[in-house]
C-alpha cells in the first residue's frame, strides 16, 4: 500500500490508468462524496449539486492549473442514447462533456434540461405566429 | 458579370446548402441559421480541422440568452455560439427536447428516486401555483 502512495504521488499519469477511490467534501455544495455508487470508478462530478472541478486537461491527466468550478450547463444525448453533462468552467470557459452517473440527482438533471422551455427566448407568441402562418402558407 | 459575383457572395452553407432567399439581406452568420452547424476551422491548439461543428445542446444563460454548444464531428472538441435572431426556432426547440424525449430514469418515479437518494430538490412550484 505504501508503494501505492508513492506511485500516486509521483506517477504524473497516475490517474490516467487508475480510478482515483478516494472520498471527497464537494468545494460547492458541501457533501462528502464517496466512490460508491456512481456505477463506474471514475466519478467526475458531485451527485447532489452536478458541479465539478477543473482539474484535468485530458482525463485524469491532472495537468490543470486552473481549479475553477465546472458548472453543470447543459445536458446532450450521446450516439447511444445515454445522456451526458456538458461543463462549463466559471474561470477559464473551457467546455467538457461527461457521462452521467448512476446516482446523479435526477431532479437536478431535469432541471437542466428543462430550462429552454421556461425562457422567454422563444416565447409562446412568437411560438403561435408561427403556426399560424405555417397553416395558412400549407 | 456583377449579378454573379453577388450571388456568389451570399452565405451559402456547406452541410445542408441554405442561402438566405434573394429578397432577404446577407448576414455574417457564426452558424448556419438553418441547421445550426457550422465549420470547425481550427481547434484549441490552432490545428487546422475542417470537421463538422454539429449542434448538440442549448445554454440558457441566466440572463435569459441562449448560446449553442456544438462538437466537432472529426476531434470532439467542444464549442459555443451565441444564438442569433435569425436561427430556426424549430430546429432549436428540437434540439432543446432531445434528452427529455430518452430520459435515463422514469419521469414519473423523479421525485421518489430523489428523496432515496438523499438529494435535494422539488417540483412543487408548478403545481402549488396552479391550486391557488
Amino acid at each position: 500500500m505504501n508503494r501505492e502512495n508513492k506511485r500516486r504521488k509521483y506517477d504524473k499519469g497516475y490517474y490516467k490508468k487508475h480510478p482515483c477511490l478516494d472520498p471527497f467534501t464537494c468545494k460547492i455544495c458541501g457533501r462528502l462524496v464517496v466512490p460508491g455508487g456512481a456505477g463506474s470508478d471514475h466519478r467526475n462530478h458531485c451527485p447532489n449539486c452536478l458541479s465539478s472541478v477543473h482539474v484535468d486537461e485530458k482525463p485524469g491527466d491532472r495537468a490543470s492549473d486552473c481549479h475553477g468550478i465546472m458548472e453543470p450547463i447543459a445536458v446532450w444525448v450521446r450516439k447511444s442514447g445515454e445522456w451526458a453533462i456538458i461543463h462549463h468552467c466559471r474561470i477559464c470557459g473551457k467546455l467538457s462533456s461527461n457521462r452521467i452517473a448512476a446516482d446523479d440527482n435526477p431532479m437536478k438533471l431535469m432541471a437542466i434540461v428543462m430550462r429552454p422551455y421556461g425562457s422567454e427566448t422563444i416565447s409562446r407568441i412568437n411560438v403561435r405566429n408561427m403556426t399560424a402562418s405555417m397553416e395558412t402558407q400549407g | 458579370m456583377s449579378d454573379n459575383d453577388k450571388i456568389e457572395k451570399k452565405y451559402h452553407c456547406r452541410f445542408c446548402g441554405w442561402t438566405p432567399a434573394e429578397n432577404e439581406p446577407d448576414g455574417d452568420w457564426e452558424h448556419c441559421p438553418n441547421c445550426l452547424a457550422s465549420v470547425h476551422e481550427a481547434d484549441e491548439e490552432g490545428y487546422e480541422c475542417g470537421g463538422r461543428l454539429l449542434p448538440v445542446s442549448i445554454w440558457v444563460k441566466p440572463d435569459d440568452s441562449w448560446n449553442i454548444i456544438q462538437r466537432c464531428s472529426l476531434c470532439g472538441e467542444l464549442t459555443m455560439t451565441p444564438m442569433s435572431e435569425d436561427d430556426s426556432p424549430i430546429k432549436l426547440l428540437s434540439l432543446a427536447s432531445n434528452p427529455l424525449s430518452i430520459p435515463p430514469f422514469p419521469i414519473e418515479k423523479m421525485e421518489e428516486m430523489t428523496a432515496m437518494m438523499g438529494g435535494q430538490g422539488d417540483v412543487g412550484g408548478y403545481y402549488d401555483e396552479q391550486r391557488e
